[in-house]
């Protein structure tokens, strides 16, 4: 059951407009990488690598705004334009609709993050330092199921859900969390940033978290069962109303 | 005759049932219970048939008392639905699938032992299987409208509701729809669809349920209510070269209950109108009047759903 409904997501991710654009949000990191290498600032690769790169655009806008786009629309537009009925009026439990939609929006929204991260990674530090690239790649998956996992929960529980994940990735995680320190534990850039400094143990000049690794991994953790948990909870109680 | 009293054991009821949107009441106080058969859940647009049939079909939650599948609460009781279909009023399915692909879905997502089987079967059933192949986001609104249908009856429920289901379908494609709809009451299921529209309840259900404004208006035996329907006082508008002169020709008609002179011209009420539409002209030349117009001024379903809720 849930098999089914993973791949008629995927087919329904795939064929949407949309999705090219986040292919190409995802090309601009590997642009960006190309030009770096083609010029000579005299940056250090492995320091513009994580703090430009990585630090600046992919864990900045490129995963978020993937996720966004594809975690508020996996069940979004099914109530938007009627379909979700289908799934809904069958013997399921709501996990079963829940799980598989969630499952399609992260592999999506992984692979893409992840290749434009490995690759534009490799070109930027000529295939060298690998733990920095390991460490953000890692990152990136655990980060974006994060991710899905907060849209998915907005989609159910709000009409307006792309405008109140924009307003989550830009104002909370871009100013919010810039001004006080201490919020950043509520924020999944954050966090997954300490994942990735776990991982890639570089050092501090070269790139350092404000979470550390193990609270980060926790604090994600609790993100994604919780909101997980949570959006099946809306998703039982989810009404579809038609015009009468 | 009430429904309640003419079917037993229900299939489908619901119990003092209301359900609001804000200060909007869709659907106000209604209780019903229905058997094997077709039933017709007719009124104007608004009226609160869509909101009812989500209710029964568990995916709106009632405000106030219940909504029951086989004595089951609907809502949030997904097991309902291996006896129940719903053909939703939206248009949409998914574009992207084929026919056959869009039912093989369902029959899927209902766990049925034989997919290919079953999604042919429903296929046949709404005389879609010449374009099962062809993506159903190219097929005609009467298509997907079909399409609907046999994705909603690939798992042979026993209860079928559906959501104004001959919206876009042309005269044919209707009269088949209907012919299957009562292939399947003969076997023995619950069907009950919406409708704006008097014909199409009439030449289908056998019997009705008439909601205004949220309201039961009516319910029982089709033709008791098309006859309360029939009978009802009529308003006609008359012009003419003389308007009191025709008043005073009119007045002593037995059909005639009331006359009501106007400087726009002659609105006359008749209990027959008919008979009234036969005599007016009559008994106009004889009175020397030339008529101008004679037309009807209450016709529209509204207004004869408001005479129903006025009884």
């Amino acid at each position: 059951m849930i098999g089914f409904i993973f791949l008629l997501t995927l087919r329904q991710l795939i064929g949407r407009r949309s999705t090219l654009l986040l292919a190409g949000l995802a090309a601009l990191p590997v642009l960006l990488a190309i030009v770096f290498r083609l010029s000579d600032t005299g940056t250090e690769a492995g320091e513009w690598t994580a703090q430009v790169l990585y630090l600046g655009l992919v864990v900045t806008a490129v995963l978020p705004l993937t996720a966004l786009l594809l975690g508020t629309c996996v069940l979004g537009d099914e109530f938007e334009d009627g379909t979700a009925v289908y799934l809904l009026t069958k013997p399921l439990p709501r996990w079963q609709i829940l799980a598989p939609k969630l499952a399609a929006a992260w592999l999506l929204t992984a692979s893409l993050v992840l290749t434009s991260t490995v690759v534009s990674g490799v070109i930027a530090l000529k295939g060298g330092d690998s733990a920095i690239i390991t460490g953000f790649g890692i990152a990136m998956v655990i980060a974006a199921l994060a991710y899905c996992t907060v849209f998915v929960v907005l989609s159910v529980a709000t009409t307006r859900a792309l405008i109140a994940g924009l307003i989550y990735v830009f104002l909370w995680e871009g100013a919010v969390t810039g001004i006080f320190e201490g919020v950043r534990y509520l924020s999944i850039r954050h966090t997954a940033l300490g994942i990735a400094d776990w991982i890639a143990a570089v050092p501090e000049d070269t790139f350092d978290a404000y979470v550390g690794g193990e609270t980060a991994a926790i604090l994600l953790a609790v993100a994604i069962i919780g909101g997980a948990l949570f959006a099946n909870r809306k998703l039982e109680q989810v009404e579809v109303r038609e015009s009468s | 005759m009430s429904m309640s009293e003419a079917v037993t054991p229900p299939t489908v009821s619901v119990e003092n049932v209301s359900r609001w949107y804000g200060n909007v009441v869709a659907v106000n106080d209604i209780s019903f219970a229905l058997g094997p058969g077709i039933t017709g859940l007719l009124g104007p647009n608004g009226a609160g048939k869509s909101t009812l049939l989500n209710m029964l079909s568990g995916l709106l939650k009632p405000s106030n008392g219940q909504a029951l599948v086989m004595g089951e609460p609907a809502w949030r009781n997904p097991s309902v639905y291996k006896r129940l279909g719903l053909v939703p009023e939206r248009e949409a399915v998914y574009d992207f699938l084929t026919g056959q692909d869009f039912v093989r879905l369902s029959a899927r997502l209902h766990d049925l032992p034989d997919v290919d089987a079953a999604s042919l079967r429903a296929l046949e059933a709404v005389e879609l299987t010449d374009a099962k192949d062809r993506k159903s986001g190219g097929y005609s609104k009467g298509m997907k409208q079909r399409l609907k249908i046999a994705a909603s009856i690939v798992h042979q429920p026993s209860i079928l509701l559906l959501d104004e289901p001959f919206n876009g379908a042309d005269p044919r494609q209707r009269l088949r729809m209907m012919d299957m709809l009562r292939r399947m009451a003969r076997e023995g299921a619950t069907i009950l669809f919406s409708s704006h529209i008097l014909e199409e309840v009439e030449r289908l259900a056998e019997n009705v349920l008439v909601i205004v404004a949220g309201r039961l208006a009516a319910s029982g035996d089709f033709h008791a209510i098309r006859r309360l329907m029939t009978d009802r006082p009529h308003a006609v508008m008359l012009r003419s070269s003389d308007n009191r002169g025709l008043a005073a020709a009119l007045v002593g008609e037995p059909a005639i209950f009331g006359l009501d002179l106007a400087e726009e011209g002659l609105t006359v009420r008749t209990s027959d109108l008919l008979a009234f539409a036969s005599i007016a002209p009559r008994l106009a030349q004889k009175a020397g009047v030339t008529l101008f117009e004679l037309s009807p001024t209450d016709e529209s379903l509204e207004s004869v759903f408001s005479y129903l809720v006025q009884r």
